[in-house]
């Protein structure tokens, strides 16, 4: 087995906090998006909590809490790998990429932690500001719930970037699928809890979407965080994100060699 | 008046030459079908459960919140399939694609205003006329001659507010020559402002999507004033026909506004 790269792939990771730092433009566009959606979801929990002291267990500044980290996760949790593959299947410089002497998923993937890490100082911390300032301190439940949650994050983490990966592969068969990143987009948005926490749906539909991955991506992060529902309850459902982690990776593992094989290049 | 059958013969052919264009990628036309009714009845079913638990949003139960997410998605629909063009006024202005307009013996404003029709934007219609028709059978919505002719004074009022808005957006592009999508923050922030009661936000806030950027006459006001129910202080009757003024308002406004950015208009790129 040949020894990794690893300086070949930090080179690509400090290239993008770079290019990430040039485009002031989009960092404000970035948060000013976020910060819609934080605060329309708020006024959202606060109309619905009027006159009511808690529903399912939960009081609501449990949910402004739940709100504001589904935010400042959010984050994270938009990889670019999915756009990046369909872009350069479309205009055919993966050639180019698949020329280089690291693996074509890992430059994704080392692209992806840059951008990460100069988002968290370019959106992540000003959004926790402006959350803290307007809606609500987003305090955890306790410091043991704090690191369950940080544990579990870096799990979805994984799972959100796996599935975007994984996805990202039909694009070398399909070549036009902006229609389909959507449909993945609005079904993780919306089955994921990240805007509503499914304790709220249907008995029936609750049951189907926790054995379907997205609620791993970020309600159980956020269920950590608020401290809903025992240790004993939590940690089974920890159990499940981490068969999940390592299915989608084993998958992404198989997928990566075969799609890799026959690539058709266009335009280039 | 053979200038307006003029017009209407230009508007007529690039609606067939849209329909030929839609016909040559069927593939990305059923991809966009799937889609967008996924986006609506999935998030319009989120909004039904949370009720179901909770039983109103600000006085609004299911019923009436299905009758404003109909509403509200139809007009987004509808200023998709006229007024998409200035979700990407960036692109024209820095690849300098007004040239092709600016050479051709017809308005400028005309051609870019009304002649850029994107059939996919049906995709969106019909899970809003669903959400809209499940909203009106569960409030027991009373058609009549009026009612109806309220529908459509909204609906085409509403659909020229997002258009004039999406135009006014885009105009900035001729002074910011950038290509930054405002596409994905006003389309977030439409959703958000439509598909659920306006009065749900503080005051402050509400003046504001009522008076500086005209949000609360798309759906919230005349669906009030259409279900009878009680209203905010900004609110007064007649609601649905004041929309329709808004509308063109707001499109003449951003016509005023695309033609000064016009003069700025440099046809980069070529």
């Amino acid at each position: 087995m040949k020894p990794v790269n690893f300086a070949a792939y930090k080179y690509i990771y400090t290239t993008r906090i770079e290019k990430s730092l040039a485009y002031r433009f989009d960092v404000f566009a970035g948060i000013l998006f976020q910060c819609i959606v934080m605060f329309a979801t708020a006024f959202f929990w606060k109309a619905l909590f009027a006159g009511t002291a808690s529903v399912q267990g939960v009081a609501v500044n449990d949910m402004l809490t739940y709100t504001v980290i589904s935010a400042v996760m959010s984050v994270f949790l938009a990889p670019n790998v999915e756009q990046r593959v369909i872009e350069s299947v479309r205009q055919g410089t993966v050639a180019a990429d698949m020329l280089k002497p690291i693996r074509l998923f890992g430059e994704y993937f080392a692209e992806d932690l840059g951008m990460c890490t100069a988002l968290i100082f370019q959106n992540a911390l000003p959004i926790l500001a402006i959350a803290s300032l307007c809606i609500t301190v987003p305090k955890p439940a306790s410091c043991g719930a704090f690191l369950l949650f940080l544990l579990s994050f870096a799990m979805s983490f994984f799972i959100n970037w796996l599935l975007a990966a994984i996805f990202s592969m039909c694009a070398f068969t399909l070549m036009d699928m902006s229609a389909l990143v959507q449909v993945k987009r609005h079904l993780i948005r919306l089955l994921s809890g990240s805007i509503i926490p499914i304790w709220f749906f249907p008995g029936w539909l609750a049951n189907i979407l926790r054995f379907l991955p997205f609620i791993y991506i970020y309600q159980l992060p956020l269920e950590l965080y608020i401290g809903k529902g025992s240790l004993s309850a939590q940690l089974p459902q920890m159990g499940i994100q981490a068969a999940w982690l390592f299915l989608l990776l084993s998958a992404f593992l198989i997928l990566e060699k075969r799609v890799l094989r026959n690539v058709l290049i266009q335009g280039g | 008046m053979t200038g307006i059958r003029h017009y209407l013969r230009v508007f007529m052919e690039s609606v067939r030459m849209e329909l030929l264009e839609v016909a040559e990628y069927p593939a990305n036309l059923a991809g966009w079908a799937l889609s967008n009714p996924i986006q609506f009845i999935v998030g319009f079913a989120t909004i039904k459960f949370v009720v179901a638990e909770f039983g109103t949003i600000n006085g609004w139960n299911y019923g009436q919140l299905a009758f404003l997410y109909g509403i509200a998605v139809m007009s987004h629909a509808l200023s998709m399939i006229f007024f998409i063009q200035g979700w990407f006024m960036g692109y024209y202005v820095v690849e300098g694609d007004f040239d092709r307009y600016l050479l051709r013996p017809m308005s400028v404003l005309f051609q870019f205003f009304f002649t850029n029709i994107n059939i996919v934007g049906i995709t969106d219609l019909i899970p809003g006329v669903c959400v809209f028709a499940y909203g009106c059978a569960k409030v027991g919505f009373a058609w009549s001659v009026g009612s109806v002719l309220s529908l459509l004074s909204l609906l085409l009022g509403a659909t020229l507010i997002r258009g004039g808005v999406y135009i006014a957006m885009g105009t900035l592009s001729f002074w910011t020559k950038s290509t930054s999508q405002f596409a994905m923050f006003t389309q977030e922030f439409f959703d958000k402002t439509t598909m659920y009661p306006l009065s749900m936000y503080p005051e402050a806030l509400q003046f504001l999507l009522t008076y500086i950027i005209p949000i609360g006459w798309i759906s919230f006001y005349p669906a009030g004033e259409l279900l009878g129910i009680e209203q905010t202080r900004f609110s007064f009757s007649g609601m649905p026909f004041v929309t329709l003024g808004v509308g063109i308002a707001v499109l003449m406004l951003a016509g005023l506004f695309f033609k000064a950015g016009l003069r700025n208009y440099e046809s980069a790129g070529h």
